[in-house]
């Protein structure tokens, strides 16, 4: 077996004629990870180089003004994060933290991509994209703390709530791979009504093997439904390394069994993730069905807070320290003139007292009254409005629909077109 | 109309579709072929393949895809080919649509519906009745009709209520029973039993196809001068509690049937219901008559073995008599 992650099976010679398959990648991660025993315990070893990363890969279609907010996104979401840190230490945190260090750019440059009349769905990591969509630090903070002023009311936990007004985001639940279908779900129903949205959620390396991921894959395909699966390969399922997950060494390579374009990113370049994420989006928007997207990037903390990832190799953690998505941004943004060193120091400071009072506002909301437990089982008369919106269009869209599938009979999947 | 309990259902969908543009249907099998059991047939033909999908064999998948276009205001109607098939998507069912409503307050108003139970030598793949793992789960609602007409008008119900409800069709009646049914005839409330047969000596508390066994049961025994009333409970969740109770007020003795295994069946929280608040009108133990803790087996003799008889029920009604 070939050890994994060793980026070599994705044969970018072959397949570069294939619309199927992009790589928008300016590096190939040349490492392996090998379990072994030394001194009488099983370990992770390294093997590899420590290099420095290369410039990113310019966007061409982002602005100054854009990228200046997704850098004060991606301040947001790792300064946010140090104060959850914070917040779990001092015994005000019920249960774990879960963190998206390392993580940052992936999430907030997807969630970025995304008009505001998408839909999003975010996994546990992404607590970026929840910035970007719209909820505050305050929100997040008080998911965690359970409180009575968290978007949940404290009935449940982490980055599990959503919105189906103006932020057309879903909760997730624990269970990994069950939002993808959910997601086909919001494209189908969206098109009943007559509009082409895209509907983006994530996926990890150790998401990708549940049976719902294939079920899901497969109906949004079938559906040409305008689904934008991110899959995040951070390396790690918990404690379980990629090459004990899967024998594929490049996660999009499974987009061909389904028969939907794939592009790989190197999920520490925001630029790269964000032209892969729009891309896929405008497709869906087109009604071009759905994308997959393998982001390749390293979890740099443990599963929860709980988790000192000691099974780690610290060589793996170094040479991806020098991949740290921010810090890459910010270089980036310096190269370009778009960002001097006191405007830096400015907003970080700014972001900080932000958070700060983000804090407060967590801190000063009180538990939840007990007996609100009881109530909202069920979706009583009055309590929710289900209201469907049709456009003029519906119907010719539905039909649309029903003619897709029937096209793939005839021949290729549209997009080999 | 003169409608059988299948043609029952298929005409409840069909008014709903027209009266209702969200209201779409997914499944394995439903368009062009019209169903395993053709409960969909000829719908794909007026509504268009875009309201009457053909989905791959994926169940969690299909499920999911309604989950999500119910949030978007839509109202889907799933089939479950088998409802047996439904242990394929639980956790979409028991984890997601479940708990939406209370963790985040979005509801999911989606109907899950199909063919259930036994007595057609289905097997064990082919004949449960999966009720309880889904009565078991807050936020889930459980029908099953008992007659052509309520599978009409409770699977109307079902359509425009705002929760998940799981439509438990038993595939017995489906071309057993009929009734005469008005076309866009009323809708029937969730949650509320009815008596099926007024009596005054016992009560059977039953639903679905065992319905039809209480109530020949019942004419058998009426010769005897045992006059039972039946009572059927149409929806499992939310149960009707106070028409179980104002049955056994009445007649002071209850034996509970069901074609669902005996240990954690809904006999056991009737019974429960009934020591908790009609403990003092009781004359009798509290009977329960169910199919066997055993797999539904395939072959003719040992089905009948594993099912509730004509002979059982009248043995049990006859001892319950005699307190």
């Amino acid at each position: 077996m070939t050890p994994s992650p060793e980026l070599t099976a994705a044969d970018r010679g072959a397949n570069s004629e294939r619309e199927w398959f992009e790589d928008l990648r300016l590096e190939r991660h040349a490492f392996t990870i090998r379990r072994t025993r030394r001194e009488g315990k099983v370990v992770y070893e390294w093997s590899g180089e420590i290099t420095d990363p290369p410039p990113l890969r310019e966007s061409g279609s982002l602005d100054r003004a854009q990228c200046l907010e997704i850098y004060r996104f991606l301040l947001m979401n790792r300064i946010m994060e140090q104060q959850l840190e914070n917040l779990y230490k001092q015994g005000q945190v019920v249960g774990g933290v879960y963190f998206g260090l390392g993580q940052e750019g992936n999430s907030v440059a997807s969630a970025y991509a995304l008009d505001a009349t998408d839909w999003m769905a975010p996994m546990i990591r992404n607590q970026g994209s929840l910035l970007v969509r719209g909820f505050a630090p305050r929100d997040v903070m008080m998911q965690y703390m359970a409180k009575a002023g968290s978007p949940t009311g404290g009935r449940d936990g982490t980055s599990h709530y959503g919105d189906l007004g103006p932020r057309r985001m879903i909760s997730p639940i624990s269970m990994l791979g069950d939002l993808i279908p959910v997601m086909g779900g919001i494209c189908m129903g969206e098109r009943l009504q007559g509009r082409n949205v895209a509907a983006m959620t994530w996926i990890g390396d150790g998401g990708q093997s549940t049976g719902v991921f294939h079920e899901a894959v497969n109906f949004a395909a079938v559906q040409n439904l305008g689904l934008v699966l991110v899959v995040e390969n951070n390396l790690w399922a918990y404690s379980t390394p990629l090459n004990e997950q899967t024998k594929v060494a490049d996660l999009a390579l499974r987009a061909r069994g389904y028969g939907i374009p794939a592009v790989v990113v190197d999920g520490t370049d925001v630029l790269q993730v964000y032209d892969a994420c729009r891309g896929a989006v405008e497709r869906a928007h087109g009604g071009g069905g759905p994308t997959l997207i393998e982001s390749k990037l390293m979890r740099m903390k443990g599963h929860a807070i709980h988790d000192a990832a000691a099974y780690v190799p610290p060589e793996l953690l170094e040479f991806w320290r020098r991949r740290d998505p921010i810090l890459r941004f910010e270089q980036y943004l310096r190269q370009k003139g778009w960002l001097t060193a006191e405007a830096q120091q400015r907003l970080v400071a700014e972001v900080e007292q932000f958070m700060l009072a983000e804090r407060a506002a967590a801190e000063a909301s009180p538990m939840p009254d007990g007996n609100t437990a009881l109530s909202g089982v069920y979706c009583e008369p009055g309590c929710h409005a289900v209201q469907p919106r049709f456009e003029a269009a519906a119907p010719a869209l539905a039909a649309a629909n029903g003619g897709a599938h029937l096209t793939a009979v005839e021949g290729d999947a549209p997009h080999l077109r | 109309m003169l409608l059988t309990y299948v043609d029952a259902i298929r005409q409840a969908l069909a008014e709903e579709m027209r009266r209702d543009p969200a209201v779409f249907l997914l499944g394995e099998d439903i368009g062009i072929y019209g169903g395993a059991f053709k409960a969909t047939a000829g719908l794909v033909d007026e509504f268009g393949p875009a309201r009457v999908v053909d989905t791959p064999l994926a169940e969690s998948a299909i499920v999911g895809a309604a989950i999500g276009a119910a949030y978007t205001g839509m109202r889907p109607v799933v089939e479950m080919q088998f409802m047996d098939f439904i242990a394929c998507c639980f956790n979409q069912i028991t984890n997601f649509a479940a708990k939406s409503h209370y963790r985040w307050g979005a509801p999911v108003p989606m109907v899950i519906r199909g063919p259930v139970g036994g007595g057609v030598h289905g097997g064990p793949f082919h004949s449960q009745n999966p009720e309880m793992y889904f009565a078991h789960t807050p936020g889930l609602k459980v029908v099953e009709p008992a007659t052509a007409r309520d599978a009409y008008g409770l699977l109307k119900s079902a359509i425009r209520d705002n929760n998940p409800v799981l439509f438990l069709e038993h595939k017995f009646l489906y071309r057993r029973v009929k009734e005469e049914i008005a076309e866009d005839g009323p809708a029937i409330p969730l949650g509320v039993a009815a008596v099926a047969r007024p009596g005054r000596d016992l009560s059977v508390i039953t639903y679905g196809a065992m319905v039809q066994l209480a109530l020949e049961t019942a004419q058998a025994l009426a010769a005897e001068g045992v006059d039972a009333e039946v009572l059927d409970l149409r929806t499992l969740a939310p149960l009707d509690r106070g028409g179980i109770v104002a049955t056994a007020k009445k007649t002071n003795k209850v034996l509970i049937l069901h074609e669902d295994t005996r240990t954690g069946g809904i006999a056991g929280e009737i019974t429960a219901i009934l020591q908790e608040e009609a403990f003092d009108d009781l004359d009798a133990p509290i009977l329960r008559l169910t199919s066997a803790d055993t797999p539904v087996p395939f072959s003719p003799p040992l089905e009948a073995a594993f099912l509730p008889s004509a002979e059982g029920l009248k043995a049990a009604l006859r001892r319950l008599a005699r307190y």
